[in-house]
């Protein structure tokens, strides 16, 4: 039998939950301010680790999405924070205090950062769950060489589905973009790029409206005729119609959203519950990039810092379960 | 052994620069890396032996040691090894952690992983995880991660694997680059990684937590076969 590690029940001065780079660029400022950190996410290095390569954060011309996302974790172990490879399954607020909840542990914390970013959206047609993992897949990086000489379909029309059908190029012998509106609406770059592309057709106007197969997906019905014909025959339908914020946990905690269920933050990336902080692509940011989620985690844990440091934040009074030894100095700061 | 003339993964210094920093900070006894493959080499056994040749030699607690799959058939037998190449990670005490095919691309992270995990005797798992396994892993569990280079999430669940067979002596764990094993790509017909199969009855493919790993675990010791559930 081998060690493994212990965890001991202590106060965080933040709690980052979710591992993506916005969690991760959080976690590196709340070390370099000596805040007691711990960052805890699934999977390490979230979404972007799934991006062939990135052109648009400053200071890379080009790096794969894995690679920023080492840097960045590389860049934060450097300074004294936990860094914790699990689920949060519940974030709970006792007095002022939270608690985040994970599969094996919890972790007592004075402010709470979510950064917990978005999930796939599925597809809402008939077969899409049924052959989900059997041909209704979302990630071309990893799935794409499965499909060597094969013919696939990319459904969507923004910049993750011109990027994806680029991906899928480079093994697909044909790859169908089926765009609901007149055309991509990407960044101009990889529009371009899928434009030049011989293998990539971009057939607009259309959706998918059923998945069939047996074993594996066979065929899409669309929603309009291509070429005389509503049936699509191919191998594998890669989905990228955007993606669902992962806010539900917040939600729970009274975090004000938006119509599109995106938590709602000021400039200073504080959501409407004191102590509760917000960043990246679960917020209502329009423009949701890398490099902005960065900041918006950086200015998070600021004003985290000026809470934490500046106020009466929270006792471990009510909390008797935890060895707690900043408890005596938080009584301390405890208004009369 | 023949020396066939192969390209060499040459792993980019920056890369290699950051493992041997890692070995030299975290490696404390032994590994030996017990690397298979035949005197007509097959297609990927020259490039992944050159690659073991680098790994080998950047920390001095490591050594390779490479054997013959029909000579040595026994041994091969003995440490679970049916198909090359293939490469048994050991420590002083052995282990139940075995690579199929080139551990090369982003799988790269999962040897060094697997290696520093091994001779340091330390998983990340937490002790509630630890517990839950030792109560479900009753009897003996084989659990195979199909894997491609290209994919960049794959490490993430093949370490947890190579976590489970460190911690509990009833699991194995097989990490397959499963382009190299297309039979293998059919009989669980695979069309997205990571797949995970365990004990051939129960199959789970994309990113799941360790609590989830867990779950499927406790499925395929109770008998129950499942499909395969994707999350990514």
């Amino acid at each position: 039998m081998v060690e493994n590690m212990t965890q001991k029940q202590q106060m965080y001065d933040i709690a980052i939950i979710g591992a993506g780079v916005t969690g991760l660029a959080a976690a590196m400022y709340a070390g370099r301010m000596k805040l007691k950190t711990v960052l805890i996410g699934f999977p390490p290095g979230g979404t972007i680790a799934t991006t062939d390569w990135i052109e648009n954060y400053p200071g890379f011309i080009s790096l794969s999405g894995k690679e920023l996302a080492d840097k960045i974790t590389a860049h934060a172990m450097e300074y004294d924070i936990e860094l914790v490879s699990d689920t949060v399954t519940e974030v709970t607020r006792q007095k002022n205090c939270f608690v985040v909840l994970t599969a094996f542990s919890r972790y007592p914390a004075k402010t709470v950062l979510f950064a917990t970013g978005t999930r796939h959206r599925k597809l809402p047609v008939p077969g899409a769950e049924t052959f989900e993992g059997k041909g209704v897949q979302f990630c071309g990086l990893c799935d794409g060489p499965l499909f060597q000489d094969k013919t696939v379909a990319v459904v969507g029309g923004g910049d993750s589905a011109a990027k994806e059908a680029l991906i899928l190029a480079q093994f697909a012998k044909k790859v169908y973009v089926l765009v609901r509106g007149d055309q991509l609406t990407g960044e101009p770059v990889n529009n371009e790029r899928v434009a030049r592309n011989a293998k990539i057709v971009v057939v607009p106007n259309t959706g998918v409206t059923r998945i069939d197969g047996d074993t594996s997906v066979r065929k899409v019905v669309l929603g309009a005729p291509y070429r005389g014909s509503k049936e699509l025959i191919l191998d594998a339908v890669f989905v990228a119609i955007g993606s669902v914020p992962m806010a539900e946990l917040a939600t729970k905690l009274g975090a004000a959203r938006n119509e599109k269920g995106e938590i709602l933050i000021n400039r200073r990336s504080e959501t409407n519950i004191p102590g509760l902080y917000a960043a990246g692509d679960v917020t209502d940011t329009e423009f949701k990039q890398a490099i902005t989620g960065v900041a918006e985690g950086v200015s998070a844990v600021y004003h985290a810092y000026q809470y934490v440091t500046g106020e009466f934040v929270c006792t471990c009074i009510d909390l008797d379960y935890l060895d707690c030894p900043v408890a005596s100095q938080d009584l301390r700061r405890a208004p009369s | 052994m023949s020396q066939s003339v192969v390209p060499v993964i040459e792993i980019p210094e920056p890369i290699r620069n950051t493992v041997q920093k890692r070995f030299a900070k975290e490696l404390v006894g032994k590994v030996r890396l017990v690397f298979f493959s035949q005197e007509m080499e097959c297609q990927f056994c020259a490039q992944t032996r050159e690659l073991m040749q680098q790994v080998a030699g950047w920390s001095d607690k490591i050594t390779l040691e490479v054997r013959d799959f029909v000579r040595n058939k026994d041994e091969a037998k003995a440490l679970g090894i049916d198909k090359i190449p293939a490469l048994a990670v050991l420590g002083e005490k052995g282990s139940r952690i075995r690579f199929f095919g080139v551990p090369s691309g982003y799988e790269f992270q999962t040897l060094t992983d697997a290696i520093v995990f091994v001779s340091s005797g330390k998983t990340q798992m937490p002790a509630a995880a630890v517990a839950e396994l030792n109560r479900v892993a009753t009897k003996p569990i084989h659990i195979q991660v199909l894997v491609l280079p290209t994919c960049p999430v794959c490490p993430v669940v093949a370490s947890l694997a190579v976590q489970l067979a460190l911690t509990n002596e009833n699991v194995t764990t097989h990490v397959v680059e499963i382009a190299e094993f297309p039979q293998l790509a059919t009989r669980y017909h695979v069309v997205g990684i990571p797949r995970v199969v365990i004990n051939e009855t129960t199959q789970f493919e994309g990113l799941v937590p360790l609590a989830e790993f867990l779950r499927h675990i406790q499925r395929a010791v109770q008998g129950s076969p499942t499909g395969v559930s994707a999350t990514i």
